[in-house]
């Protein structure tokens, strides 16, 4: 909580430390101009001087240059070091925050060269959960190895923090994990110690590519396992590389459910050729479950 | 006899003491610039490999002249904390190289890679010419103080009596 209350407006932080309970806050979401957002307890509310508000009358109404004042505080003043994952639309800080940034962007040759003029930023909490990838562990484990495993939910339900506590158990039974935590939000690695539990046995290629850590990590490290957060069609290559290599791999992508992931443009090959051998899908409020299925969906 | 001899002595004392003033003076702006021409090449360093954050390289750094310690203490709280801009102490320094430190400071960290290599070279240049101006000035001029020192004071000293 010490990073969330570096980077955020005073006012916003008084509020925050006193009038509510930090530990239920999920995302914190500034636009240039407009009443500041929270998610509290799943749910979003306005904040005001006096705690949450429904009523966005009486909340906090962010400065115009709200946004650009929290990505420079972010990166403590120094651009250069976030420039490349903010062309990607994100700045990762210490404690495995991540500031999801929108701004212009400046173009060149066809692809974004820089963000200027920040508008709104989206400042996302991680939450460790011990214990909330038990389900899918017990699965998942077994037959002295690891399957391979895709974990399925849409945004914003929790399979990074299901995620890193599945790699802190298998780390934990005696595995050798290589977690590749692209966004530096799964293990929130700082100075070369991770901030957050991932196990052990875990090594961590932070702030590196996918498909770098499914062929170059898996060539240095000799892991059991590697394990990978928001997974693209475009990187099912190299899982199947990997695969081929004899080691498992867990990944999460982005669907809410097992039809929408077979609708998935380029996910056919990977679905039915058994690719992975358990899938889990998580459910967003009001059921929030896990369905584990074995074997294809 | 003896108190005019003590009345002279005295005299070229004060007098040798002022122009040691004015040579360290000139030596502290040389040792400032010095220690910020060390901070820029330092920051040129890492980010040609390592490309951590300006305060992370800074609070790794120690500095011969307290005044930059300070500054740069002052500029890793401004860009750590949530102030709108450096508040940079002047102290000894002349109003140049004051407004000159200033300005470096306050643009630290504004761009992306390359372009922050660009200012960080226009500062070496700028700032390695206000050292060379510095040292010429701490080495000539000095030593010219302290013997014009000495020999005023002498003179004051002679024509008291």
């Amino acid at each position: 909580m010490d990073e969330l209350f570096r980077i955020l407006p005073d006012e916003y932080v008084g509020v925050i430390k006193y009038r509510i309970l930090a530990e239920k806050l999920s995302e914190v979401r500034i636009v240039n101009r407009a009443p500041v957002r929270v998610c509290y307890d799943g749910s979003y509310r306005f904040l005001c001087e006096n705690g949450l508000t429904s009523d966005k009358h009486g909340a906090f109404v962010a400065g115009e240059r709200a946004a650009e004042g929290v990505v420079m505080r972010a990166c403590e003043r120094s651009l250069y070091t976030v420039t490349e994952t903010l062309r990607h639309g994100y700045v990762a800080t210490r404690g495995g925050i991540r500031i999801g940034v929108c701004g212009s962007g400046v173009v060149s040759g066809g692809t974004v060269a820089a963000v200027k003029d920040f508008s709104s930023v989206n400042i996302r909490l991680p939450h460790e959960v011990k214990g909330c990838a038990e389900n899918i562990f017990a699965r998942a484990v077994s037959g002295g190895g690891v399957k391979s495993t895709l974990i399925v939910s849409p945004p914003g339900v929790g399979k990074t923090t299901v995620l890193r506590d599945l790699c802190r158990l298998v780390s934990e039974r005696g595995y050798n994990v290589l977690l590749c935590d692209e966004k530096y939000e799964i293990a929130a690695v700082s100075g070369g110690v991770p901030t957050l539990d991932v196990g052990c046995r875990t090594d961590i290629m932070s702030g590196m590519s996918k498909t770098h850590v499914l062929t170059a990590g898996i060539a240095s490290m000799r892991p059991h396992v590697v394990m990978v957060d928001e997974l693209f069609a475009g990187e099912i290559d190299c899982v199947e590389n990997a695969r081929s290599c004899g080691v498992s791999v867990v990944a999460t992508v982005h669907a809410a459910n097992t039809a929408e992931l077979k609708s998935k443009r380029g996910w056919e090959r990977a679905i039915g050729g058994g690719l992975f051998d358990i899938y889990a899908v998580l459910s967003d409020a009001p059921r929030r479950n896990t369905a584990v299925y074995e074997g294809g969906i | 006899m003896s108190v005019k001899l003590i009345v002279v002595v005295l005299c070229a004392a004060i007098g040798t003491a002022t122009g040691y003033m004015i040579m360290r003076s000139y030596r502290r702006n040389f040792e400032y610039l010095d220690g910020l021409c060390e901070v820029v090449n330092e920051l040129k360093r890492n980010i040609a490999y390592r490309r951590d954050g300006t305060c992370g390289v800074l609070r790794g750094m120690t500095f011969k002249c307290s005044l930059l310690g300070k500054n740069v203490g002052e500029y890793v709280e401004f860009a750590t904390g949530k102030q709108e801009k450096p508040n940079i102490s002047r102290g000894f320094l002349p109003a140049d190289i004051h407004a000159s430190a200033c300005e470096f400071f306050a643009g630290l960290g504004g761009g992306d890679g390359g372009s922050q290599l660009d200012v960080l070279n226009m500062y070496a240049d700028k700032f390695g010419a206000m050292r060379s101006a510095a040292e010429t000035k701490s080495t000539k001029y000095g030593g010219v103080a302290v013997k014009l020192g000495f020999l005023v004071g002498l003179g004051i000293g002679i024509l008291v009596l």
